[in-house]
C-alpha cells in the first residue's frame, strides 16, 4: 500500500539560480564594502559598483539588456584601464583593487555560469584578504567571518544547482539573452521558499559546526608558536601613505577652517599601574617653534634634533624613573593618524613589537616614524616621566649662555617674524598681561593664560577679524572666540613677546577610561594644542594649555584612581571599543608573552568552575543527605505527594498532547489551522512512512490519514490512533532488529 | 442530507468502483491506472480526451467502460465533411403528424465516443462541445437533455496533424482530462494476442453497475472532505501554473475547480471519503496539462506535451506537501 510520504521540498533549478544571483550580489557587495576601510582611492568604482549590484539584485532582467558590443569591449576595456592606471599611478596594489572591483561589476552585469561564480568569490575574497592585511583592524574579523559564511552557503547553492543540473552540461557560450529565471524574479516569494524548504535542523547544525571551525581556529590560534604577521605580509608597501587627521608639522592661522568632530578611535592605551595614571594626560606628538607669516612649523633647528634614521626595536629615552614606578603603557596607534608618536613625555624605553625605522628626537621626547603607518601600530613604553615639565638640560645651557657673544639666536625659541606694528600691539598686551612688572616663566603663563580666557572663549568654529597684519595677532586683540591652535598660537606670542621661550606642541589631551577593558580611549575629536614655556629656573619646558582652567605649575599632577574615576565610561560605545581593544591585545598584538598569560587565564578559568562545579554539588548532595534524614512529620509527605503528583501529570499532560502542543505555542495563536491532532497524526504518518509498511499496519495508516486529512466527525478516537501508531512503529522496529539479528547469525 | 459521506454510502461506492474495476480489466490488459482515471473521470462527472496512437486501445477502453454499466453508448467518427446535426440530431418534417420532429443524434447515449475529434470542422467540434457543457441540446429553441451520465470519449492523434483542425485551448478547457493510453507491456500484450476477440461487438461484458449507482457516486463527489491544509496545497499548485515563465498563461479557475473535484472522485474511487494530498500531486499532469501552453515555440506537438508536462511535475516537486 502507499502511504503519503512527506516530502520536504527542494528549490527549482530556476530558484537555485535566483539564489545564486542574490548571493552573488551579496558577496559582490561585502567584497567591495571593505574599500570603505582601505586607504585606496576607488570611491567612484566602488559607489558605480554598490549601484550596479543593486539594480541588478532589484531588476535581474537587467544584464539581458546590456548591449552586445558592451560584452565584446568588456575585456579589452578592462586591462587597457588597468594598465594605463597602473602607468599613470605607479601603484600595483591600488591598481589591482581597482582592477578587481571593475571584474566584480562586470560579473554583475553579466549572466554568470558557475565559473563567473566562483570568481565573484574569489575576486571578493581578494578584497578582504587585502584589507585585512592592510589594515589589521577588527572590522576585518567580522567581515572575513560574514564573507566566509556567505561564500559557503554560495558553494552550497552552486553544488545543489550542479546536482539539480546533472546531464545538462553548461552552455559553453556566455549567456546573453535573459534566462527565465531573471524574467519572473520575486525575492519575496523566494524568501518564503526558501523558508519552506529549509531545514533548520541542518541549517543549526551547520551553524554549530561553523561555529566549532572558527572556535578551533581560535584555539589553534591560542595553541601555536608565535610570529609576526606584518613581517609576512609585505602587501602595505604597495601602497601610498596619507595621513587622515590632518597631523601635519605646520599650522596655518590665515585660512582657519571649521574643526571636523571626529568620535573615531586615534588611540587606545593599555596601562599596567593605574595608579600612575594622571588627572589630565596630554598625549605630545610634535612641537611646532618657527612662527612666520602667521604659519607655525617645526623648525630647521629642531628637525635636526631627530637626528638620523634609525631601524630598531627599542629606543632608550632620557627619564629614569624611580624604583616602583616603572609602569608599562602599551599604545595601540589608529592607522592615518600621525607617524609622530603620541607620548606623554620623557621615557626609559620604547619597545615596537618589530624593527622600525624612526628617528628620534630625545631632547623634545618625541619620535617620528618613515612614514605614516596604514595599519595599527602597537609600541609599549617604560618608565614615563608624568611631571608637567619636560626637562632639557642642553637649551637650558644655552639659554643661560644666550647673551654670551659667541652664541647665535638660532633655536632659542623666542623669534618673532612681525611688522613693527604687530610688534607693538604684543607689546602693549604683555604689559598689560605684566602690569609693568617682570614675573617667572610660571607666573607669566598662569597671567596670560588668565588673560586670555577673559578675552576669547571656546569655539571650534572661530572668528578671524579681517584686515592688515598678522591673522593671530588680529584674532589676539578681538575678542572673537578661538580654538586650541588660536589659543596656544597667541599663547606663544605673547610668551616670545615677553622674552620667555615658547612653542606649540599638538597631541591629544585627556581621554575615556574603558570600565570594560580597562584601558585609555583617545578619540580624533579629542585632538588638541597647548603650549610649552621654557622655565629658567625649573630647567626645563613648562607645560601651559592656556585653555585649561588652571595652568599647570611645576610639579607632579595628581594621578591614580581618581584619575580614572573621573574619566571612566561604562556606556555601550564603551562595550563596543573594548572589543575593539581585545583584538588588539589578544589577537593583533599576540605575542608569546601574551599567548601564556591567556592560557594560563583560559586554565584558571576552566579550574576556577570546574572547582565551584563541585563545591555546588558537594553542596547539594549534603542539603539532599540532611533533607532526606530530618524528621517527617505530615506536612513534608503532602508536600512531597503533591509535587510527586504535579510532575506525573504534567508528564502524562506532554505525553498525551504531544509536542505539537509546544509548538503550537511556540509559533503563536496566528495559525489557528494548525491544529494540533492533525500535526501529531501527520508527525506519526512521517515516521510510519520512513521505511517498508506492514500489512497489519494498513489499518492504523489508514486511520492516521482520517485524523490527517478527514473530516473531524468521522475520526476515530485520535489518542488510541496514535497509541497503535507507537505499537506499530515499536513492532516494525523489533521485527528490524531481529532480522538483523538472524541475518548476521 | 448529510454533509459527509456515510459508512454504508461509502461501502457501496467501494463495491461499485471494484466491480467496475474488474469488469474492464478483463478487455483492457495492464492498464488499471488508465482504468482508474477513466473511472474517476466518471465518478467527477467530466469528459475525457484520450490521446494516442492508433490501435493502442482507446475505443475498447469506452466500449469497455459502456458494456461495464447499464448504459447507452454511441460513436461518432469525426470527419471533415461531418456537419453539427450529424452528431446532435435534426428537427425533420413528419408528414403523418404534420409537424418537426426532432430526430436525436449520436450524442443522446451516456457513453459517447467522439473518434478522431480533431478530424471535424471547428464547427462541428463547437456543436458537441456545446453539449459536453450544458448536457442538453437546442434545436428549435427546444431544450432536449442528454443521457445521465453522460461521459464524452473524444480521441485524437497527437502526431498526424495533417488536415486536422486542432482545438483551441478554451475548448480544451472543456476536458476534465487528457490521458494517454501507451503500449502495453510485453506480457499483457501476449495475452491480447492470445485472446480471439474480433471487432468491439465481441466484447463480452456484463454490466455490473446501473445508472443510477453511477449517479449516486457521482452525487457523493462534492461531500467527499477536502481538508484546509490539501485545499492550500492546491491553491498553490494552481498559483505557481500562473508565475511559471515557461507557461504563456496559467491555470484558470474552472481548471483548479477540475481538480479539486477529480481530486473528490479519485479519493472515493479509492475508497475514501476524503483527500489525500496524493490524490491532488497525481492528478495534476493529468487535469492541467491540457489546459497550459509554452510561451516558447516547440517544433512538434510531442515536444510540447512532454515539456509542460516537465513543467508541471517541476512545480509539483518544489511545493511542500501537507505531512
Amino acid at each position: 500500500m502507499t502511504t503519503p510520504v512527506a516530502r520536504r521540498p527542494q528549490l527549482s533549478p530556476d530558484e537555485l539560480q535566483q539564489l545564486k544571483w542574490l548571493l552573488g550580489g551579496l558577496l559582490t557587495l561585502l567584497g567591495v564594502g571593505t574599500v570603505l576601510y582601505m586607504d585606496i582611492d576607488a570611491w567612484v568604482l566602488t559607489g558605480l559598483t554598490v549601484a550596479a549590484t543593486l539594480a541588478t539584485l532589484l531588476r535581474p532582467e537587467l544584464p539581458g539588456r546590456v548591449p552586445r558590443w558592451v560584452h565584446a569591449l568588456a575585456f579589452p576595456a578592462i586591462a587597457a584601464f588597468f594598465a594605463g592606471d597602473l602607468w599613470l599611478k605607479m601603484e600595483l596594489l591600488p591598481a589591482m583593487v581597482r582592477l578587481d572591483i571593475l571584474l566584480l561589476i562586470y560579473r554583475n552585469l553579466s549572466y554568470r555560469q558557475r565559473r563567473d561564480d566562483l570568481q565573484i568569490i574569489v575576486l571578493g575574497l581578494f578584497l578582504v584578504i587585502v584589507a585585512g592585511v592592510l589594515t589589521v583592524s577588527l572590522t576585518f574579523a567580522g567581515h572575513l567571518l560574514v564573507y566566509t559564511a556567505c561564500s559557503l552557503a554560495m558553494l552550497l547553492v552552486i553544488t545543489l544547482g550542479d546536482a539539480a543540473q546533472v546531464g545538462k552540461p553548461e552552455p559553453a557560450q556566455p549567456i546573453r539573452e535573459t534566462p527565465s529565471w531573471a524574467r519572473h524574479t520575486d525575492w519575496r516569494r523566494l524568501l518564503r521558499r526558501l523558508q519552506e524548504v529549509t531545514d533548520w535542523r541542518v541549517v543549526g547544525l551547520g551553524a554549530a559546526l561553523f561555529a566549532g571551525v572558527v572556535g578551533v581556529s581560535a584555539l589553534l590560534f591560542l595553541a601555536i608558536p608565535r610570529f609576526q604577521i606584518e613581517n609576512s605580509m609585505f602587501l602595505d608597501r604597495f601602497i601610498t601613505k596619507k595621513a587622515k587627521s590632518g597631523f601635519t608639522d605646520v599650522i596655518r592661522f590665515g585660512d582657519v577652517s571649521e574643526i571636523q568632530l571626529d568620535t573615531s578611535i586615534a588611540l587606545s592605551v593599555d596601562v599596567s599601574d593605574q595608579s600612575q595614571i594622571p588627572v589630565t594626560p596630554y598625549w605630545r606628538m610634535l612641537v611646532l617653534d618657527d612662527y612666520s607669516n602667521g604659519t607655525f612649523r617645526l623648525s630647521g633647528g629642531l628637525r635636526a634634533q631627530f637626528g638620523s634614521e634609525r631601524t630598531n626595536s627599542f629606543q632608550t629615552g632620557q627619564a629614569r624613573p624611580r624604583l616602583g614606578e616603572k609602569a608599562v603603557w602599551t599604545f595601540y596607534l589608529e592607522s592615518g593618524v600621525s607617524r609622530y608618536l603620541p607620548l606623554l613625555g620623557h621615557f626609559d624605553m620604547l619597545r615596537f613589537r618589530e624593527s622600525q625605522n624612526y628617528r628620534f628626537a630625545g631632547a623634545l621626547a618625541l619620535v617620528s616614524l618613515r612614514e605614516e603607518p596604514v595599519s595599527m601600530t602597537a609600541y609599549r613604553v617604560e618608565g614615563f616621566d608624568l611631571t608637567t615639565l619636560l626637562p632639557d638640560p642642553v637649551f637650558a645651557e644655552r639659554w643661560r649662555r644666550r647673551h654670551e657673544p659667541d652664541q647665535k639666536p638660532v633655536g632659542l625659541q623666542t623669534r618673532l617674524i612681525l611688522r613693527d606694528s604687530d610688534h607693538g600691539v604684543l607689546r602693549r598686551t604683555v604689559s598689560e598681561i605684566t602690569g609693568g612688572e617682570s614675573p617667572g616663566a610660571a607666573e607669566f603663563a598662569r597671567r596670560a593664560g588668565e588673560w586670555l580666557r577673559r578675552q576669547h572663549s571656546y569655539s571650534l568654529t572661530p572668528a578671524i577679524p579681517g584686515g592688515d597684519g598678522d591673522p593671530l595677532i588680529r584674532w589676539l586683540v578681538s575678542r572673537e572666540a578661538g580654538h586650541c591652535e588660536l589659543h596656544a598660537g597667541s599663547f606663544v606670542l605673547l610668551a616670545r613677546a615677553a622674552g620667555f621661550a615658547a612653542r606649540v606642541v599638538t597631541g591629544f589631551r585627556g581621554g575615556s577610561w574603558n570600565g570594560y577593558s580597562n584601558n585609555f580611549t583617545i578619540r580624533n575629536s579629542e585632538a588638541h594644542a597647548w603650549a610649552e614655556i621654557f622655565d629658567e629656573r625649573a630647567g626645563g619646558w613648562l607645560r601651559v594649555d592656556p585653555l585649561a582652567p588652571v595652568v599647570a605649575t611645576t610639579g607632579e599632577e595628581p594621578r591614580g584612581e581618581a584619575a580614572v574615576a573621573a574619566r571612566l565610561d561604562r556606556s555601550w560605545a564603551a562595550r563596543f571599543d573594548s572589543l575593539r581593544v581585545f583584538w588588539y591585545r589578544r589577537i593583533v598584538n599576540f605575542d608569546q608573552r601574551s599567548q601564556a598569560e591567556t592560557l594560563k587565564a583560559v586554565k584558571e578559568a576552566t579550574q576556577n568552575t570546574g572547582r565551584r562545579l563541585r563545591v555546588a554539588l558537594e553542596g547539594a548532595v549534603d542539603n539532599l543527605k540532611v533533607w532526606l534524614t530530618s524528621p517527617w512529620d505530615e506536612v513534608r509527605l503532602v508536600r512531597v505527594a503533591a509535587f510527586v503528583i504535579g510532575v506525573g501529570a504534567l508528564g502524562w499532560f506532554l505525553k498525551s498532547v504531544g509536542p505539537g502542543w509546544w509548538r503550537l505555542r511556540l509559533r503563536g495563536f496566528g495559525h489557528r489551522r494548525d491544529d494540533p491532532v492533525r500535526r501529531e497524526a501527520g508527525r506519526w504518518l512521517s515516521r510510519l512512512a520512513n521505511g517498508e509498511a506492514a500489512e497489519e499496519e494498513a489499518g492504523v495508516i489508514a486511520d492516521l490519514q482520517r485524523v490527517r486529512f478527514g473530516a473531524r466527525p468521522t475520526w476515530p478516537e485520535p489518542a488510541r490512533v496514535f497509541q497503535r501508531a507507537h505499537q506499530a512503529l515499536r513492532s516494525r522496529r523489533r521485527r528490524a532488529v531481529s532480522r538483523t539479528g538472524s541475518g548476521s547469525g | 442530507m448529510s454533509d459527509f459521506v456515510a459508512a454504508s454510502q461509502l461501502n457501496d461506492a467501494k463495491q461499485a468502483v471494484a466491480k467496475l474495476q474488474a469488469n474492464m480489466r478483463l478487455t483492457i490488459r495492464g492498464k488499471d491506472d488508465v482504468i482508474e482515471q477513466v473511472l474517476v473521470c466518471l465518478v467527477a462527472g467530466g469528459h475525457l480526451l484520450l490521446e494516442d496512437l492508433p490501435g493502442v486501445g482507446k475505443t475498447t477502453l469506452a466500449y469497455s467502460l459502456a458494456r461495464s454499466m447499464d448504459c447507452s453508448f454511441s460513436r461518432v467518427q469525426f470527419t471533415s465533411d461531418l456537419l453539427p446535426s450529424d452528431v446532435t440530431g435534426v428537427a425533420i418534417y413528419d408528414e403523418t403528424v404534420k409537424e418537426f420532429v426532432f430526430k436525436r443524434g449520436p450524442v443522446f447515449a451516456n457513453i459517447v465516443l467522439a473518434d478522431e475529434i480533431n478530424r471535424a470542422t471547428p464547427k462541428t467540434q463547437s456543436a458537441l462541445l456545446e453539449v459536453m457543457d450544458r448536457a442538453r441540446v437546442t434545436i428549435d429553441g427546444e431544450a432536449h437533455a442528454v443521457g445521465a451520465p453522460f461521459m464524452v470519449f473524444a480521441t485524437q492523434n497527437p502526431v498526424d496533424y495533417e488536415g486536422t483542425f486542432p482545438l483551441p485551448e478554451s475548448q480544451m478547457d472543456r476536458f476534465l482530462m487528457r490521458l494517454r493510453m501507451g503500449y502495453p507491456e510485453p506480457r499483457d500484450e501476449r495475452e491480447i494476442l492470445r485472446s480471439a476477440r474480433g471487432g468491439y461487438d465481441a466484447i463480452a461484458l456484463n454490466p455490473v453497475a446501473t445508472r443510477s449507482e453511477i449517479l449516486a457516486l457521482q452525487a457523493m463527489v462534492p461531500q467527499v472532505f477536502v481538508e484546509e491544509s490539501v485545499l492550500d496545497y492546491l491553491l498553490r499548485i494552481v498559483a505557481a501554473t500562473r508565475t511559471e515563465a515557461e507557461f504563456r498563461s496559467g491555470v484558470s479557475v474552472r481548471g483548479g475547480v477540475a481538480l479539486r473535484t477529480a481530486a473528490q472522485a479519485r479519493a472515493l474511487v479509492r475508497g475514501r471519503d476524503f483527500v489525500l494530498p496524493e490524490d491532488v500531486t497525481d492528478l495534476v499532469p493529468p487535469i492541467f496539462a491540457h489546459r497550459l501552453a509554452l510561451a516558447r515555440q516547440t517544433s512538434d506537438a510531442l515536444e510540447e506535451r512532454r515539456a509542460v508536462t516537465a513543467a508541471l511535475k517541476r512545480i509539483v516537486g518544489s511545493i511542500p506537501t501537507p505531512s
